[in-house]
């Protein structure tokens, strides 16, 4: 919660003093879709840093899910450089994404993609048997306060419910980055928030780098740093002094 | 084009692997449907036309011998058209270039007038002349096995007499549509011929002069057969006449009417199943896509489509399917069809064999699956109309689960995360896990069944060659002699072992049930021709009573214990009441068997042989075969290792055919299934399996996730794959084993082998096929998209 002391201090400041996660160079990617070219990036530059909460603000078409999925590990560059700690992920091989994916990145998404046929805690011993230094399913359900609906299906659960499973489902593992799509695009207001909370308190408590992308500019006031694209472009970055406690959002 | 026909094509575009596999699966049974039915259609026009045209006759009778004048008798029964009186014979033909003897069949051929019954249908040259010695017309068949022509000749032993036929004619009879050896269970094109030569000439060589000892009888139209069959019996029995059968029990008539029955079955038991399992798959398939379109759907209702235009759009798909089934099924059917008439020509010799398609049934095939297909679909698409537009542009809720049967039981620690998935998965959807276990299970019946009729015939033969009839050659008496003959065998060259048989025709009563057979007398504790219980262990002859073929006993309705009446046929023609003292097995024709002395006994004849059975050292072989070729007592001569050549011969090639045919049907059926399954599987939850590759899975674990459900199928399609199997095949056994064949159920480990195996690697096939679709999931729709 907000009133909890910051076992990390995440101003601009001290980030920038530090190697950034991912340090991007001129990052493009171009769609060809029949004869249309689409610039979905045109030369991105940005570096994220370790416990950072960032939120990528943009209209529909900026280039702010094509970003994520290159972070992610979902999508290749046309242009420009991307690493990972150093490392370079442009002309990392499937196999090399594929591990990536699986050791360093947390995704959670806005349909919370649960798999329906799995519980709560099947759905999240999924990750946690393939993943190196997991948690427990029930230390990272327990942590989404869902200890009670361990062993419901899906259908069984809300739509809130659903994505903090998503979201322990993503934490479980200890993640580097933790990439949220529109994390609260499906849900109400008071759900929402519920959901950006347990975001909130994953990045504070386990000092994870989150970046969430959405178009709700309300939810940029909870962020560190708010990173505006528009037509493929970065047109400027917002950094907050103060983060705004989660539970005063409201939209 | 109209909109939604366009899009019919292009979604049919998007699953052509799918509606493929679907549709060859549909095509295997319209090919067998057309096939096997297009045989039957085929056989039984050729076979009617022929026995028509060729006036075959409707009654036959053999007899010892009976005066020419006798004919005006005959032809005077009332209800007879034409009765025509014949001299029959047999000879021991000495072809150049062949070590062994082969054996004919003599008919006489009327010389003052023209055939009036079975005609022959001459292929070449031309019939005997009147008057000139030694012209024969011979069976085609034997002529062709040795290319011979008009002009050529051929030494015979005709009685007891060497004479040389000169071949003026080459002939189809059709009495001799399916010619048999006596004694043999398969046509042997080589070792036997039928010649036909002029009566006068015929009569002289086998001592019957101003004589006959076979009648053939046209009944005529309205006459009443059975009192005809009577009369005949009653004249004709002072003069050795054995009993007047009809065209039924016509050897060549029978084999081929066993085979139109056996065609029959399979003509409805594989189609059956290959549609059924078609039509499950295309409605699958189909509701999958109704399913996936409901989005589509309703915005088709809401443009103002009625449900009726959306519900036969959808139809078409399956439509389309039928159409692509019907013209591969029906051309593969057409051409496998031909082919097998040719495979059946060394078998059936009839003067056209032309391949008619049976379109009336073929029609009916196809628009029996287009119903079936269209049920499956209307009932998806039933449920997608009558959502309201609104309600069915929203997303589904998520499918509900639970924990599957296995878990509830307490088993869940048992199970891996994604064993569990398949599981759950499988529960949800019950109906679509049954009918995909149940093609599995088809798919692993079919390699079963024709491995298994392979195993049987192989059984039958070994213990027909291996156990019972161990001698290497049977000789036969022109007719039956005394004792002495057996001496003079032995002092042939190279035999080692002699064993003489008597067989005497006989009628046996059961209550209303009779029954013609050879009794066939033997010595105890043979060695060489043997009776043998089911086991192979060989039955003591009773010093009371009769051994039956199994077969026969059925058909006479006894068991052991049972009253029957014996009369003899022969001789004095005795009348025995008796008993029946046990069954035997054998696998081809029936007959009965008694101790050789009680059958002297009861014949009031001192020690009389029919022939004999022996063992020759084969270093002495040509020797032997040198010597019994001038031997003038001997009737014929039959060696068990040409006939066992000559089966596998024949049987050889139709084996390989039907078992690649059943091989590719299976292998069809159990990939289609398979990819069916998968392709549905991999649409349904696509996007769970895309978010595992999203979350870190690989290509590998993602596949296994998707495999498993089907993989489980699969293994549990197995057993009660194997258990349909081996019912079917006694099933089809049963109803295509006749009198003259019967294929032993013979279910060994090879058959069940090779069926798992065919299914695991069609599987094994189709899943590599699937993984590769895998590879093309749309990871980054998952983050956005929801189903």
């Amino acid at each position: 919660m907000a009133e909890n002391p910051l076992p990390l201090s995440h101003s601009s400041a001290t980030s920038k003093s530090r190697e950034p996660l991912f340090r991007a160079r001129g990052v493009t990617r171009v769609y060809h879709t029949g004869e249309v070219e689409v610039r979905a990036l045109n030369g991105v530059d940005l570096d994220l840093f370790e416990g950072e909460l960032v939120v990528l603000l943009g209209a529909s078409g900026s280039g702010k899910s094509t970003l994520l999925n290159i972070l992610g590990g979902l999508d290749s560059l046309t242009d420009g450089t991307l690493t990972f700690r150093g490392k370079d992920l442009t002309s990392a091989t499937e196999r090399e994404l594929t591990l990536y994916r699986r050791n360093t990145v947390g995704f959670i998404f806005q349909f919370y993609n649960l798999i329906p046929s799995l519980t709560s805690r099947e759905n999240v011993a999924l990750i946690t048997d393939i993943a190196p230094d997991p948690m427990d399913p029930e230390e990272a359900l327990d942590l989404l306060e869902l200890g009670e609906r361990m062993d419901h299906f899906p259908s069984q659960l809300s739509g809130g419910q659903q994505q903090r499973v998503a979201i322990a489902r993503a934490i479980a593992k200890r993640p580097d980055v933790l990439l949220c799509d529109e994390p609260t695009g499906a849900l109400d207001v008071k759900t929402g928030v519920m959901v950006l909370d347990a975001i909130d308190r994953v990045n504070r408590e386990l000092g994870t780098l989150v970046v969430i992308i959405t178009h709700n500019a309300v939810i940029a006031d909870m962020a560190d740093r708010v990173i505006f694209l528009s037509d493929g472009k970065i047109t400027h970055i917002q950094e907050n002094p103060v983060r705004r406690p989660v539970g005063e959002l409201s939209w | 084009m109209r909109p939604l026909d366009l899009k019919l094509f292009r979604d049919l575009a998007a699953m052509k692997g799918q509606m493929a596999a679907v549709a060859m699966v549909m095509a295997c049974g319209l090919m067998v449907m057309i096939m096997e039915r297009g045989l039957v259609v085929s056989l039984e026009t050729s076979r009617d036309a022929y026995y028509q045209s060729n006036r075959l006759a409707d009654l036959f009778c053999d007899l010892k011998r009976a005066p020419n004048s006798l004919r005006v008798r005959l032809s005077h029964i009332p209800g007879v058209a034409v009765a025509e009186t014949r001299v029959k014979g047999s000879a021991v033909l000495d072809i150049p270039g062949m070590k062994q003897t082969a054996e004919g069949t003599l008919l006489s051929l009327p010389e003052d007038h023209p055939q009036h019954l079975n005609l022959l249908y001459l292929r070449v040259g031309r019939l005997p002349v009147a008057g000139n010695r030694g012209e024969v017309v011979v069976s085609d068949a034997f002529a062709e096995a040795h290319g011979f022509m008009p002009g050529d000749t051929i030494d015979a032993t005709i009685y007891g007499a060497r004479e040389r036929l000169h071949i003026v004619g080459i002939t189809l009879s059709p009495e001799y549509v399916y010619a048999l050896p006596p004694g043999s269970i398969m046509p042997d094109n080589r070792r036997y011929g039928v010649f036909w030569m002029n009566e006068r000439e015929l009569a002289v060589a086998l001592g019957l002069e101003g004589a006959f000892n076979n009648v053939v009888v046209d009944v005529a139209p309205g006459g009443d057969p059975t009192a005809v069959k009577a009369d005949l019996d009653r004249i004709l029995t002072p003069y050795g006449g054995l009993t007047t059968y009809d065209r039924t029990e016509q050897l060549s008539v029978k084999m081929v009417n066993d085979e139109i029955k056996g065609l029959r079955t399979m003509a409805v038991a594989f189609p059956l199943i290959f549609l059924s399992i078609a039509a499950f798959m295309t409605s699958a398939a189909l509701s999958r896509l109704v399913h996936l379109q409901r989005e589509q759907i309703a915005q088709l209702k809401a443009f103002g489509y009625s449900s009726r235009t959306i519900g036969w759009h959808y139809c078409k798909f399956a439509l389309v399917v039928v159409i692509f089934a019907f013209l591969v099924g029906g051309a593969l059917g057409m051409w496998f069809g031909s082919r097998m008439l040719m495979v059946y020509h060394p078998f059936f010799r009839f003067p056209v064999l032309d391949f008619y398609p049976d379109w009336p049934a073929f029609l009916l095939a196809v628009l029996a699956s287009a119903a079936t297909s269209f049920l499956g679909v209307l009932g998806a698409v039933r449920h997608a109309v009558t959502l309201p537009p609104a309600e069915a542009m929203r997303p589904e809720p998520p499918a509900a689960f639970r924990a599957s049967l296995l878990e509830r039981i307490g088993l869940q620690k048992l199970a891996s995360t994604s064993f569990r998935m398949a599981l759950r998965n499988l529960e949800r959807k019950p109906w679509q896990a049954l009918f995909t276990t149940l093609g599995l299970a088809m798919a692993t019946a079919i390699p079963i069944v024709s491995v298994s009729m392979g195993d049987g015939m192989d059984y039958m033969m070994d213990f027909q060659w291996r156990l019972a009839q161990r001698q290497d050659v049977t000789l036969a008496l022109i007719e039956p002699g005394s004792f002495s003959v057996i001496n003079d065998m032995r002092g042939l060259p190279g035999v080692l072992n002699v064993e003489p048989f008597r067989a005497v025709a006989a009628r046996l009563y059961s209550g209303h049930h009779k029954r013609r057979v050879a009794i066939t007398g033997l010595p105890q504790n043979v060695l060489l021709s043997r009776v043998l219980d089911v086991h192979g262990k060989p039955v003591a002859l009773p010093l009371s009573g009769l051994l039956l073929s199994k077969q026969l006993a059925k058909m006479l309705f006894v068991q052991p214990g049972d009253a029957l009446r014996v009369e003899v046929l022969e001789g004095r023609r005795p009348v025995l009441h008796t008993t029946v003292s046990g069954t035997i097995t054998d696998f081809a024709g029936v007959g009965a068997w008694m101790d050789i002395d009680r059958l002297h006994h009861l014949m009031r004849e001192s020690r009389t042989v029919s022939g004999a059975h022996l063992t020759v050292d084969s270093a002495r072989e040509d020797e032997f075969f040198a010597a019994v070729k001038d031997s003038p007592r001997i009737g014929s001569i039959t060696t068990t290792r040409a006939a066992r050549e000559n089966y596998d011969k024949m049987m050889g090639r139709m084996m390989d055919i039907s078992r690649a045919i059943f091989f590719f049907f299976s292998v069809v059926v159990a990939f289609g299934v398979i990819y069916n399954g998968a392709r549905i599987a991999l649409s349904e939850r696509a996007r769970d399996l895309a978010t595992l590759r999203v979350i870190g899975f690989t290509q590998r674990e993602v596949a296994t996730v998707l495999i498993g459900e089907l993989t489980l199928l699969t293994l549990l399609a197995l057993l009660p794959g194997l258990y349909i199997g081996s019912e079917l095949t006694s099933l089809i056994l049963t109803s295509i084993n006749t009198e003259t064949m019967r294929i032993p159920v013979v279910l060994t480990g090879r058959a069940y082998a090779t069926a798992v195996l065919i299914v695991l690697l069609s599987s094994a096939l189709s899943f590599t096929v699937v993984s590769r679709h895998i590879v093309k999931l749309d990871l980054l729709g998952v983050l956005k998209a929801r189903e």
